[in-house]
Protein backbone atom coordinates (compact mmCIF):
# COMPACT_ATOMS: atom_id res chain seq x y z
CA UNK A 1 0.00 0.00 0.00
CA UNK A 2 2.78 2.70 0.66
CA UNK A 3 4.55 1.77 -2.25
CA UNK A 4 1.83 2.37 -4.46
CA UNK A 5 1.03 5.75 -2.84
CA UNK A 6 4.71 6.59 -3.07
CA UNK A 7 4.72 5.90 -6.77
CA UNK A 8 1.74 8.09 -7.31
CA UNK A 9 3.12 10.96 -5.18
CA UNK A 10 6.65 10.81 -7.19
CA UNK A 11 4.96 9.93 -10.85
CA UNK A 12 2.39 12.89 -10.28
CA UNK A 13 5.39 15.49 -8.96
CA UNK A 14 7.94 14.86 -11.55
CA UNK A 15 4.52 15.01 -14.61
CA UNK A 16 3.52 18.43 -12.58
CA UNK A 17 7.28 19.58 -12.23
CA UNK A 18 8.00 19.23 -15.76
CA UNK A 19 4.56 20.39 -17.16
CA UNK A 20 5.49 23.88 -15.18
CA UNK A 21 8.95 23.82 -16.57
CA UNK A 22 7.20 23.30 -20.00
CA UNK A 23 4.61 26.15 -19.78
CA UNK A 24 7.46 28.50 -18.40
CA UNK A 25 9.73 27.88 -21.97
CA UNK A 26 6.70 27.85 -24.48
CA UNK A 27 5.95 31.41 -22.92
CA UNK A 28 9.72 32.80 -23.11
CA UNK A 29 9.99 31.69 -26.55
CA UNK A 30 6.41 32.71 -28.10
CA UNK A 31 7.83 35.74 -29.61
CA UNK A 32 10.83 34.37 -31.10
CA UNK A 33 9.12 31.51 -32.78
CA UNK A 34 6.45 33.82 -34.15
CA UNK A 35 9.08 36.17 -35.61
CA UNK A 36 11.01 32.76 -37.45
CA UNK A 37 7.90 31.27 -38.48
CA UNK A 38 6.81 34.70 -40.18
CA UNK A 39 10.44 35.48 -41.64
CA UNK A 40 11.18 32.04 -43.18
CA UNK A 41 7.32 31.06 -44.41
CA UNK A 42 6.10 34.81 -44.91
CA UNK A 43 9.44 36.77 -45.34
CA UNK A 44 10.18 35.58 -48.93
CA UNK A 45 6.74 36.79 -50.26
CA UNK A 46 6.94 40.01 -48.53
CA UNK A 47 10.37 41.06 -49.38
CA UNK A 48 8.95 39.61 -53.39
CA UNK A 49 6.15 42.01 -52.98
CA UNK A 50 7.42 45.47 -51.65
CA UNK A 51 9.33 47.48 -53.47
CA UNK A 52 13.00 47.75 -53.46
CA UNK A 53 15.00 50.49 -51.14
CA UNK A 54 13.09 49.90 -48.08
CA UNK A 55 15.43 50.49 -44.91
CA UNK A 56 13.43 49.11 -42.04
CA UNK A 57 12.50 44.93 -41.20
CA UNK A 58 8.40 44.59 -42.21
CA UNK A 59 8.32 41.63 -40.00
CA UNK A 60 9.74 43.67 -36.84
CA UNK A 61 7.55 46.72 -37.37
CA UNK A 62 4.13 44.39 -37.95
CA UNK A 63 0.55 46.20 -36.90
CA UNK A 64 -1.85 44.15 -36.12
CA UNK A 65 -5.35 45.25 -35.68
CA UNK A 66 -8.90 43.64 -35.38
CA UNK A 67 -11.03 44.13 -38.49
CA UNK A 68 -14.10 42.71 -39.48
CA UNK A 69 -15.67 39.56 -38.13
CA UNK A 70 -15.64 35.90 -39.23
CA UNK A 71 -18.88 33.77 -40.03
CA UNK A 72 -18.72 33.20 -36.02
CA UNK A 73 -19.02 36.70 -35.21
CA UNK A 74 -15.04 36.27 -33.60
CA UNK A 75 -12.59 39.53 -34.60
CA UNK A 76 -10.40 38.56 -37.50
CA UNK A 77 -6.98 39.71 -37.06
CA UNK A 78 -5.22 41.18 -39.47
CA UNK A 79 -1.41 41.98 -39.58
CA UNK A 80 0.56 44.23 -41.94
CA UNK A 81 3.84 44.48 -42.77
CA UNK A 82 4.47 48.03 -43.59
CA UNK A 83 7.15 49.21 -45.68
CA UNK A 84 9.63 52.40 -44.52
CA UNK A 85 11.49 54.38 -46.11
CA UNK A 86 13.23 57.44 -43.48
CA UNK A 87 10.99 56.60 -40.85
CA UNK A 88 7.94 56.97 -43.36
CA UNK A 89 5.29 54.16 -44.52
CA UNK A 90 6.24 53.78 -48.12
CA UNK A 91 4.21 50.87 -48.98
CA UNK A 92 2.21 48.15 -46.91
CA UNK A 93 2.33 44.07 -47.85
CA UNK A 94 -0.49 41.73 -46.44
CA UNK A 95 -2.40 38.82 -47.75
CA UNK A 96 -5.42 37.60 -48.65
CA UNK A 97 -6.72 34.21 -49.90
CA UNK A 98 -9.97 33.28 -52.60
CA UNK A 99 -10.97 29.79 -53.75
CA UNK A 100 -9.24 29.11 -57.37
CA UNK A 101 -9.84 25.75 -58.98
CA UNK A 102 -8.97 23.44 -56.24
CA UNK A 103 -8.73 25.15 -52.74
CA UNK A 104 -7.71 28.21 -51.47
CA UNK A 105 -5.20 30.15 -53.42
CA UNK A 106 -3.03 32.69 -50.70
CA UNK A 107 -1.60 35.45 -52.04
CA UNK A 108 0.65 38.24 -50.51
CA UNK A 109 0.07 41.61 -52.23
CA UNK A 110 2.45 44.54 -51.66
CA UNK A 111 0.97 48.34 -52.18
CA UNK A 112 1.86 51.51 -51.97
CA UNK A 113 0.03 54.02 -50.34
CA UNK A 114 -2.09 55.55 -53.22
CA UNK A 115 -3.19 51.85 -53.68
CA UNK A 116 -1.19 50.90 -56.50
CA UNK A 117 0.25 47.32 -56.65
CA UNK A 118 3.84 47.15 -55.64
CA UNK A 119 3.92 43.25 -56.49
CA UNK A 120 1.99 39.82 -55.81
CA UNK A 121 3.47 36.85 -54.83
CA UNK A 122 1.67 33.26 -54.27
CA UNK A 123 2.09 32.26 -51.01
CA UNK A 124 0.11 28.70 -50.57
CA UNK A 125 -2.16 26.99 -52.77
CA UNK A 126 -3.28 23.44 -53.69
CA UNK A 127 -4.06 24.06 -57.80
CA UNK A 128 -3.22 21.27 -60.18
CA UNK A 129 0.33 20.78 -61.08
CA UNK A 130 1.82 21.54 -64.33
CA UNK A 131 -1.63 23.89 -65.03
CA UNK A 132 -3.06 25.67 -62.44
CA UNK A 133 0.26 25.53 -60.16
CA UNK A 134 1.50 27.96 -63.11
CA UNK A 135 -0.06 31.02 -61.59
CA UNK A 136 3.16 30.70 -58.85
CA UNK A 137 5.08 31.63 -61.56
CA UNK A 138 7.13 35.08 -62.27
CA UNK A 139 5.35 35.37 -65.61
CA UNK A 140 1.95 35.49 -64.11
CA UNK A 141 2.48 37.64 -61.07
CA UNK A 142 4.66 40.35 -62.62
CA UNK A 143 1.36 41.47 -64.54
CA UNK A 144 -0.04 42.66 -61.21
CA UNK A 145 2.45 45.49 -60.75
CA UNK A 146 1.04 48.75 -61.49
CA UNK A 147 -1.88 48.48 -61.72
CA UNK A 148 -5.27 49.95 -59.28
CA UNK A 149 -8.37 48.46 -58.15
CA UNK A 150 -9.94 48.75 -61.73
CA UNK A 151 -11.37 47.33 -64.85
CA UNK A 152 -7.97 46.94 -65.74
CA UNK A 153 -7.67 44.62 -62.87
CA UNK A 154 -9.29 41.30 -64.33
CA UNK A 155 -8.17 38.86 -66.75
CA UNK A 156 -7.95 40.05 -70.63
CA UNK A 157 -11.11 37.70 -71.50
CA UNK A 158 -12.98 39.80 -69.05
CA UNK A 159 -11.40 42.75 -70.52
CA UNK A 160 -8.60 43.61 -67.71
CA UNK A 161 -5.40 43.50 -69.00
CA UNK A 162 -4.22 39.99 -66.91
CA UNK A 163 -3.31 37.53 -69.69
CA UNK A 164 -4.60 34.36 -67.84
CA UNK A 165 -3.27 31.15 -67.82
CA UNK A 166 -4.08 29.03 -70.63
CA UNK A 167 -6.00 25.84 -69.55
CA UNK A 168 -6.33 27.27 -65.82
CA UNK A 169 -9.02 30.09 -65.97
CA UNK A 170 -10.46 29.18 -62.64
CA UNK A 171 -6.76 29.43 -61.30
CA UNK A 172 -6.13 32.56 -62.58
CA UNK A 173 -9.42 34.07 -61.78
CA UNK A 174 -8.42 33.21 -58.62
CA UNK A 175 -5.65 34.81 -58.00
CA UNK A 176 -7.36 37.89 -59.66
CA UNK A 177 -9.95 37.97 -57.37
CA UNK A 178 -7.50 37.61 -54.04
CA UNK A 179 -5.68 40.46 -55.15
CA UNK A 180 -8.90 42.43 -55.82
CA UNK A 181 -10.25 41.50 -52.26
CA UNK A 182 -7.22 42.97 -50.62
CA UNK A 183 -7.52 45.93 -52.72
CA UNK A 184 -11.01 46.36 -51.52
CA UNK A 185 -9.84 46.11 -47.51
CA UNK A 186 -7.33 48.87 -48.43
CA UNK A 187 -8.73 52.44 -47.84
CA UNK A 188 -9.80 51.03 -44.71
CA UNK A 189 -6.15 49.00 -43.71
CA UNK A 190 -4.49 52.53 -45.00
CA UNK A 191 -6.49 54.29 -42.25
CA UNK A 192 -5.98 51.89 -39.45
CA UNK A 193 -2.31 51.97 -40.15
CA UNK A 194 -1.49 55.52 -40.83
CA UNK B 1 40.17 8.57 -13.10
CA UNK B 2 36.71 7.46 -12.43
CA UNK B 3 35.36 10.66 -14.00
CA UNK B 4 37.96 10.49 -17.30
CA UNK B 5 37.10 7.21 -18.34
CA UNK B 6 33.56 7.15 -18.68
CA UNK B 7 33.72 9.94 -20.47
CA UNK B 8 35.93 9.14 -22.82
CA UNK B 9 34.25 5.70 -23.32
CA UNK B 10 31.77 7.41 -25.26
CA UNK B 11 34.12 8.62 -27.67
CA UNK B 12 35.50 5.24 -28.87
CA UNK B 13 34.89 1.93 -27.18
CA UNK B 14 31.23 2.37 -26.80
CA UNK B 15 30.85 5.05 -29.46
CA UNK B 16 26.83 4.89 -29.77
CA UNK B 17 26.24 4.61 -33.65
CA UNK B 18 29.38 2.72 -34.59
CA UNK B 19 29.69 0.20 -31.94
CA UNK B 20 26.68 -0.54 -30.31
CA UNK B 21 24.99 0.53 -33.14
CA UNK B 22 22.49 1.97 -31.60
CA UNK B 23 20.34 5.15 -31.90
CA UNK B 24 20.68 4.20 -36.07
CA UNK B 25 17.18 6.15 -37.03
CA UNK B 26 18.11 9.39 -36.87
CA UNK B 27 22.26 8.57 -37.81
CA UNK B 28 20.73 7.50 -41.08
CA UNK B 29 17.96 9.62 -41.64
CA UNK B 30 19.40 13.42 -40.71
CA UNK B 31 22.69 12.86 -42.02
CA UNK B 32 22.70 14.60 -45.68
CA UNK B 33 24.87 17.04 -44.72
CA UNK B 34 27.26 17.34 -42.13
CA UNK B 35 26.12 20.54 -40.69
CA UNK B 36 22.46 18.41 -39.99
CA UNK B 37 24.62 15.83 -38.25
CA UNK B 38 25.91 18.54 -36.24
CA UNK B 39 22.86 20.18 -35.29
CA UNK B 40 21.20 16.49 -34.48
CA UNK B 41 23.85 15.76 -32.08
CA UNK B 42 24.45 18.49 -30.32
CA UNK B 43 20.19 18.15 -29.68
CA UNK B 44 20.71 14.85 -28.61
CA UNK B 45 23.93 15.37 -26.17
CA UNK B 46 21.88 18.59 -24.43
CA UNK B 47 19.09 15.97 -24.06
CA UNK B 48 21.38 13.21 -22.74
CA UNK B 49 23.27 15.15 -20.53
CA UNK B 50 20.45 17.17 -18.73
CA UNK B 51 18.42 13.58 -18.55
CA UNK B 52 20.91 11.80 -16.84
CA UNK B 53 21.60 14.09 -14.27
CA UNK B 54 18.21 14.84 -13.45
CA UNK B 55 17.59 10.60 -13.18
CA UNK B 56 20.59 10.31 -11.19
CA UNK B 57 19.76 12.88 -8.85
CA UNK B 58 16.45 11.17 -8.63
CA UNK B 59 17.55 7.56 -8.51
CA UNK B 60 17.06 6.90 -4.99
CA UNK B 61 13.39 8.34 -5.09
CA UNK B 62 11.72 7.09 -7.77
CA UNK B 63 10.41 3.98 -7.10
CA UNK B 64 11.93 0.55 -9.43
CA UNK B 65 7.89 -0.15 -10.80
CA UNK B 66 7.59 3.52 -12.24
CA UNK B 67 10.97 4.28 -13.11
CA UNK B 68 10.78 3.98 -17.05
CA UNK B 69 7.62 6.74 -17.03
CA UNK B 70 9.49 8.45 -14.87
CA UNK B 71 12.39 8.49 -17.00
CA UNK B 72 10.32 9.06 -20.25
CA UNK B 73 8.81 12.43 -18.50
CA UNK B 74 12.07 13.50 -17.89
CA UNK B 75 13.56 13.00 -20.99
CA UNK B 76 10.19 14.16 -23.18
CA UNK B 77 10.32 17.88 -21.00
CA UNK B 78 14.19 18.38 -22.19
CA UNK B 79 13.21 17.28 -25.88
CA UNK B 80 10.52 19.65 -25.80
CA UNK B 81 12.79 22.32 -24.61
CA UNK B 82 15.11 21.62 -27.48
CA UNK B 83 12.09 21.77 -29.93
CA UNK B 84 11.08 25.41 -28.62
CA UNK B 85 14.09 26.41 -28.44
CA UNK B 86 15.69 25.25 -31.93
CA UNK B 87 11.97 26.84 -33.42
CA UNK B 88 12.75 29.97 -31.73
CA UNK B 89 16.64 30.57 -32.72
CA UNK B 90 17.42 27.92 -35.51
CA UNK B 91 14.24 27.83 -37.74
CA UNK B 92 16.20 26.59 -41.22
CA UNK B 93 17.78 23.68 -39.04
CA UNK B 94 14.49 22.82 -37.35
CA UNK B 95 12.71 22.66 -40.64
CA UNK B 96 15.58 20.43 -42.00
CA UNK B 97 15.34 17.92 -38.96
CA UNK B 98 11.63 18.15 -38.71
CA UNK B 99 10.11 15.33 -36.96
CA UNK B 100 13.30 13.65 -35.61
CA UNK B 101 13.28 16.35 -33.28
CA UNK B 102 10.36 15.23 -31.36
CA UNK B 103 11.66 11.46 -31.97
CA UNK B 104 14.73 12.00 -29.42
CA UNK B 105 12.05 10.88 -27.15
CA UNK B 106 12.17 7.11 -28.33
CA UNK B 107 15.88 7.24 -29.07
CA UNK B 108 17.53 4.29 -27.19
CA UNK B 109 20.69 5.92 -26.34
CA UNK B 110 19.26 7.87 -24.24
CA UNK B 111 16.73 6.00 -22.47
CA UNK B 112 19.30 3.06 -22.24
CA UNK B 113 21.87 5.58 -20.43
CA UNK B 114 19.10 6.65 -17.90
CA UNK B 115 18.48 3.07 -16.96
CA UNK B 116 22.13 1.55 -17.38
CA UNK B 117 24.05 4.14 -16.30
CA UNK B 118 22.46 7.21 -14.41
CA UNK B 119 20.41 5.31 -12.40
CA UNK B 120 23.13 3.42 -10.85
CA UNK B 121 25.61 6.60 -10.45
CA UNK B 122 26.22 9.33 -9.01
CA UNK B 123 25.09 12.70 -10.80
CA UNK B 124 29.18 14.09 -11.60
CA UNK B 125 29.98 10.58 -13.53
CA UNK B 126 26.38 10.67 -14.97
CA UNK B 127 26.99 14.49 -16.49
CA UNK B 128 30.32 12.75 -17.74
CA UNK B 129 28.97 10.02 -19.19
CA UNK B 130 26.13 11.95 -21.08
CA UNK B 131 28.78 14.20 -22.42
CA UNK B 132 30.82 11.22 -23.50
CA UNK B 133 28.07 9.29 -25.15
CA UNK B 134 26.38 12.27 -26.54
CA UNK B 135 29.99 14.02 -28.02
CA UNK B 136 30.79 10.60 -29.51
CA UNK B 137 27.26 10.47 -31.17
CA UNK B 138 27.57 14.16 -32.44
CA UNK B 139 31.09 13.01 -34.34
CA UNK B 140 29.39 10.31 -35.28
CA UNK B 141 26.95 12.59 -36.93
CA UNK B 142 29.00 14.47 -38.11
CA UNK B 143 31.58 12.31 -39.73
CA UNK B 144 28.94 10.69 -41.72
CA UNK B 145 27.09 13.72 -42.47
CA UNK B 146 30.23 14.69 -44.12
CA UNK B 147 31.31 11.92 -45.27
CA UNK B 148 27.74 11.61 -47.43
CA UNK B 149 27.93 15.54 -48.06
CA UNK B 150 30.96 15.44 -49.55
CA UNK B 151 30.51 11.78 -51.52
CA UNK B 152 27.11 13.57 -52.56
CA UNK B 153 27.54 17.32 -53.74
CA UNK B 154 31.01 17.81 -53.09
CA UNK B 155 30.79 20.25 -50.01
CA UNK B 156 31.22 20.04 -46.67
CA UNK B 157 29.33 22.54 -44.56
CA UNK B 158 28.18 23.76 -47.66
CA UNK B 159 31.85 25.12 -48.69
CA UNK B 160 32.85 23.97 -52.21
CA UNK B 161 35.89 21.47 -51.53
CA UNK B 162 35.74 18.68 -54.40
CA UNK B 163 35.71 21.66 -57.53
CA UNK B 164 33.52 21.16 -60.48
CA UNK B 165 34.92 18.60 -62.01
CA UNK B 166 33.55 16.55 -59.50
CA UNK B 167 30.33 14.46 -60.72
CA UNK B 168 28.53 14.18 -57.38
CA UNK B 169 27.18 10.94 -56.48
CA UNK B 170 23.21 11.42 -55.96
CA UNK B 171 22.58 7.82 -54.26
CA UNK B 172 24.84 9.18 -51.18
CA UNK B 173 21.96 11.72 -50.73
CA UNK B 174 19.26 9.43 -50.41
CA UNK B 175 18.66 6.07 -47.82
CA UNK B 176 20.72 3.36 -49.70
CA UNK B 177 24.05 6.03 -49.58
CA UNK B 178 23.36 6.35 -45.24
CA UNK B 179 23.77 2.53 -45.39
CA UNK B 180 26.36 2.33 -47.74
CA UNK B 181 28.66 4.71 -45.47
CA UNK B 182 27.80 3.33 -42.30
CA UNK B 183 28.86 -0.07 -43.24
CA UNK B 184 32.08 1.10 -44.85
CA UNK B 185 32.61 3.00 -41.41
CA UNK B 186 32.47 0.15 -39.22
CA UNK B 187 34.34 -2.06 -41.24
CA UNK B 188 36.87 0.49 -41.11
CA UNK B 189 36.65 0.94 -37.30
CA UNK B 190 36.48 -3.14 -36.91
CA UNK B 191 39.82 -3.00 -38.44
CA UNK B 192 41.43 -0.54 -36.66
CA UNK B 193 40.63 -2.34 -33.68
CA UNK B 194 41.50 -6.04 -34.72
CA UNK B 195 44.68 -4.69 -35.40
CA UNK B 196 45.33 -2.70 -32.62
CA UNK B 197 44.58 -6.38 -30.36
Amino acid sequence: MRDLVKMVVVLTVICSASGLVLSYVNEATKEPREYQLLKYVKGPSIKAVLPEGYENDPITDKIVFKMGTDEKGHPVEKTIFPAKKGGKIVALAYDSAAPGYHGNIAVMIGVDLEGKLTGVSIMTHTETPGLGARVEEPQFTQQFAGLTLSEELNLSTRGGRIDGISGATLSSNGVVNAVRQALEQFPKIKEEVL
Amino acid sequence: MGVAKEFTKGLWKEVPPFRLVLGLCPTLAVTTAAENGLGMGLATTFVLVCSNFIVSLLRSIIPSKVRIAAYIVVIASFVVIVELTMQAYFYPLYKVLGIFIPLIVVNCIILGRAEAFASKNGPVLSIADGLGMGLGFTLSLTFLGALRELLGSGTIFKHAVLGPSFEPFAIMLKPPGAFICLGLILATMNLISTRKS
